[in-house]
């Protein structure tokens, strides 16, 4: 089976094995084939040589949490990335992932109306306790009802998305706060960019993905104002339409995005001169999602803003491996996932930080099923922005 | 098993790519438990291969064991079955010696990965061989202390893979390899008896078994628990840069610093395309354009170190250093080892394959052969990045190419064996501390006479009589016992094998 990957992508990994500590899942199940070394080996082995793909095979693609950890540890630059998401999209096609369930659930996330009210109905469902929320890993309670998306000018867009607009709104709020106390006037993407697409390539729908980008990007389009992200994974996903579309529209989009964080760093001292802020008092631990530290690498903006607004920031003395969220993978690999989360937790319980600031939704909600008290950085400021304003 | 909550019963069942292997692995199985067996094609197809460019391993069942106990289940288990044994750590091995031939049973050591008891009264820690070799450092930090041996893969690679190749590093010109670390092994014989060889308290009575041991390449029996010794941390390091426009000034340096009487922790060498090769990725601010590199590392107490860097200073203006930076603060230090450490892995930014040596030569040829090296690359039309241990005059020469060039690996072999032979005849030796697994296996004979290896067959032999612990490594087949006869026919049928 070819698997549609690019030769010189394919080549490019020596198998030096200096990946091998940053892999989350090789490091809990010490196996090659849950090794980025070893996936590489067999992407090879299927394109260049002819083996057949069996279901082993599958499975050490996709017990990958795709948290790119490798990638950062690479001397040789391999692009993981390109190659897992190549791979899962020519095992996609070929029907041998990615069940037919799945890719409805997957369908919902574009269709924003549709997903609100099912939200809402699950919410409901959950106070019921209809649904076993801890098996599933959902949160143990969501909002049944939503504060409305405001627009407070047009400096900057606030991209919203899916499942977090639906789930989170309360951050999306607190990040417009923060970015309205830096003097920004914020307007949120809302309708006009239903979903990024990032768990929709993951699972290797490339060609539904490739529709979703087009569609944002036709949303957003008609000024260069900078889109700010809220969410980790979804920041990489937009970042990332330069390559999946590869046409110059597509990278001059990927050039206005930015993580929100990254982008107020650069506006510390706006945010910091408008009035005297106390810090809170607070331990925080910062856990960087995969997709800021690995992918977009701008995890050292969030202690950089966050620092002057709690009495403490401690880093993870993991080296930013993965937590196990992985978009949909703690749903998919549930057990893989909660082994890795383990690392994490007893990462923090080192620290002494009482409270976790996560920039990514996804990571936020695997943490705190967990029993984390964990935040979006931009919460922490925001709340004490607030304490100080009044 | 991890994973397996939606296809549950599968590993139970494994399906052997090779059915004969059926009742091989039902009784692993029922030895150690299906959750620490994989017999599926992917599994052994991945645990046949180790960092080296040689393909030919053909692994059988890949074991798990989690314990002592473990491991001799399997070892009774597979001899009951008439088959090998090989073990395996991190699969970073660059000679081939991990790469299981004749599909032995593989033993994976990866998850016996705990540090067992630090007992710092006898400066010593137990650890289990699959303990990744910088996580053990990183567990001692707390008591002052760490674990001397620093291979560059040392970020991965176990400590059971460092004892089996008696491994170096950059900080072993100082501090000694691996051997002059291990105390004591317990060790699991071909039998399935539990030996331990040294002695933690005394100098054991008898032969120095240990030292037989270490850097047999799993020939001798799998090691399940290493006594290492305990390094305390310097008080004092300075790490240099120090910078040459020509490659021959720099190894002059190298051999001026130890005949003033300096024994500097490390002296590591690199050439230009080295270089090159690794600032993008380790972003250390080494200099691209200087023809090659020393980093110099001097530990101790603080008052020596301030004496000795002064004393590298001087020497490496005296052979024409274009300059000497000293690493400020503990991350330019981290960064500067960083950009050493990534310089194999680091080979794809200007190749994707390469054929590594790691012969040793006097150090006062270093020049000489440094010049012949080149000198044959370019005749072969290669490229060579060269990085090394300068100071103990272990060379890595890294020959770069493209597998996809029609052509290009028959000159590949051509090129390395010239550089070998060059080596033994400038008298240097086969290999400094990647080990000869099979990869270096047929220069056996070039560098030791006949009744040499018939005297390591010998040894081997009463280790191991009936060769089934990693069998067909290090020792040519002629000189080796009944080697061939333990090992199955491949059947190199496909990929899957």
């Amino acid at each position: 089976m070819h698997l549609g990957l690019d030769d010189d992508e394919l080549v490019a990994c020596v198998s030096c094995g200096l990946c091998l500590p940053h892999c989350p899942t090789f490091v809990i199940t010490g196996r090659d084939t849950e090794s980025p070394r070893g996936r590489i080996a067999l992407m090879r082995a299927v394109q260049n040589e002819g083996a057949p793909v069996t279901d082993d095979l599958i499975r050490s693609m996709e017990t990958c949490v795709q948290c790119r950890g490798c990638e950062t540890a690479c001397p040789s630059a391999v692009p993981f990335g390109h190659l897992m998401e190549g791979t899962r999209a020519a095992l996609a096609e070929a029907g041998r992932i990615t069940p037919r369930w799945q890719r409805l659930a997957l369908r919902m996330l574009r269709h924003r109306r549709l997903l609100l009210a099912g939200s809402t109905l699950l919410a409901l469902a959950i106070r019921l306790r209809l649904v076993p929320t801890r098996r599933l890993g959902l949160p143990a309670r969501m909002p049944l009802r939503r504060p409305p998306l405001r627009t407070s000018g047009d400096d900057v867009w606030l991209f919203t998305g899916c499942v977090m607009d639906a789930w989170q709104r309360d951050v999306h709020l607190a990040v417009q706060r923060v970015l309205e106390a830096a003097g920004a006037g914020v307007e949120p993407t809302g309708g006009a960019a239903p979903c990024c697409g990032a768990l929709h390539i993951h699972a290797g729908l490339e060609a539904e993905t490739k529709a979703m980008a087009r569609r944002v990007m036709a949303g957003l389009s008609g000024d260069d104002r900078p889109i700010l992200v809220d969410a980790a994974g979804c920041g990489a996903s937009l970042k990332d339409y330069g390559h999946l579309l590869g046409t110059d529209e597509a990278r001059a989009f990927s050039a206005r995005v930015f993580d929100v964080h990254e982008w107020l760093a650069e506006r510390l001292e706006e945010l910091r001169s408008r009035r005297p802020v106390d810090p809170l008092d607070v331990t925080v631990a910062v856990q960087d999602p995969c997709h800021l530290r690995h992918v977009q690498r701008a995890h050292q903006a969030v202690p950089a803003v966050l620092g002057p607004f709690v009495a403490d920031v401690v880093a993870l003395d993991d080296d930013g491996l993965c937590c196990g969220a992985g978009g949909a993978y703690s749903v998919m690999e549930a057990e893989l996932s909660r082994a890795i989360r383990e690392r994490k937790t007893a990462a923090v319980a080192r620290s002494g930080a009482t409270v976790v600031a996560s920039a990514n939704p996804g990571c936020s909600l695997h943490l705190a099923a967990a029993g984390l008290d964990v935040r979006h950085p931009l919460e922490l400021v925001d709340q004490a922005l607030s304490a100080s304003r009044s | 098993m991890l994973g397996s909550h939606r296809r549950g019963d599968r590993s139970a069942a494994v399906p052997a790519a090779d059915d004969t292997d059926a009742a091989l692995i039902a009784d692993l199985v029922k030895a150690i438990g299906a959750d620490r067996v994989r017999a599926d094609a992917a599994a052994r197809y991945l645990a046949s291969r180790d960092a080296s460019i040689y393909k030919e391993g053909n692994a059988g069942p890949v074991c798990y064991p989690g314990s002592t106990e473990d491991v001799v289940a399997c070892v009774k288990v597979a001899t009951r079955h008439g088959r090998a044994v090989s073990p395996r750590g991190a699969g970073t091995g660059l000679a081939g010696g991990a790469a299981p031939l004749g599909q032995p049973v593989v033993l994976s050591m990866t998850r016996m990965d705990k540090l067992l008891e630090v007992d710092l009264d006898n400066g010593l820690a137990w650890v289990q061989p699959g303990m990744v070799n910088l996580d053990l450092s990183r567990a001692l930090a707390p008591h002052g202390v760490h674990y001397a041996p620093d291979p560059s893969s040392q970020a991965v690679c176990t400590i059971g893979g460092n004892l089996a190749n008696n491994s170096g590093g950059p900080h072993c010109l100082a501090y000694g390899v691996t051997s002059a670390h291990v105390v004591a092994v317990e060790v699991v014989l071909s039998d399935g008896s539990v030996v331990t060889l040294g002695d933690i308290t005394a100098e054991p009575a008898g032969y120095d078994l240990r030292g037989a041991f270490v850097g047999s390449e799993g020939m001798c029996g799998i090691a399940t628990a290493v006594a290492v010794r305990l390094t305390r941390n310097p008080p004092a390091v300075c790490t240099m840069l120090l910078c040459f426009e020509d490659v021959s000034d720099a190894a002059a340096t190298v051999s001026a610093i130890i005949a003033a009487g300096i024994v500097p922790a490390a002296i590591e060498m690199m050439d230009q395309r080295c270089v090159r090769a690794i600032e993008d990725f380790a972003q250390a601010g080494y200099p691209e354009d200087a023809a090659a590199v020393l980093l110099v590392e001097v530990d101790g107490a603080s008052g020596g170190v301030a004496i000795a860097s002064e004393r590298v200073d001087g020497i490496a203006r005296r052979n024409q250093a274009i300059s000497v930076r000293i690493a400020a603060d503990e991350d330019e230090r981290a960064r500067l080892w960083k950009g050493r450490k990534s310089a194999f892995g680091a080979v794809a930014n200007v190749m994707p394959d390469y054929y590594l040596h790691d012969t040793v030569v006097p150090r006062t040829r270093l020049v000489e052969v440094l010049e012949r090296i080149y000198e044959i690359v370019d005749r072969h039309d290669l490229l060579v990045l060269n990085v090394f241990h300068a100071g103990d005059g272990n060379l890595h020469p890294i020959l770069a190419y493209d597998s996809r060039v029609p052509g290009v690996v028959e000159r590949v072999h051509a090129a390395g064996r010239e550089i070998i032979e060059m080596s033994l005849d400038m008298g240097g030796a086969l290999t400094g501390e990647h080990g000869i697994g099979v990869e270096k296996r047929e220069y056996m004979e070039r560098m030791f006479s006949a009744v040499d290896l018939d005297q390591q067959g010998r040894l081997r032999a009463s280790f191991d009589p009936y060769c089934r612990m990693n069998p067909g490594k290090v020792l040519p087949s002629a000189h080796s016992c009944s080697d061939i006869g333990a090992l199955r026919a491949s059947d190199a049928a496909g990929v899957w094998g």
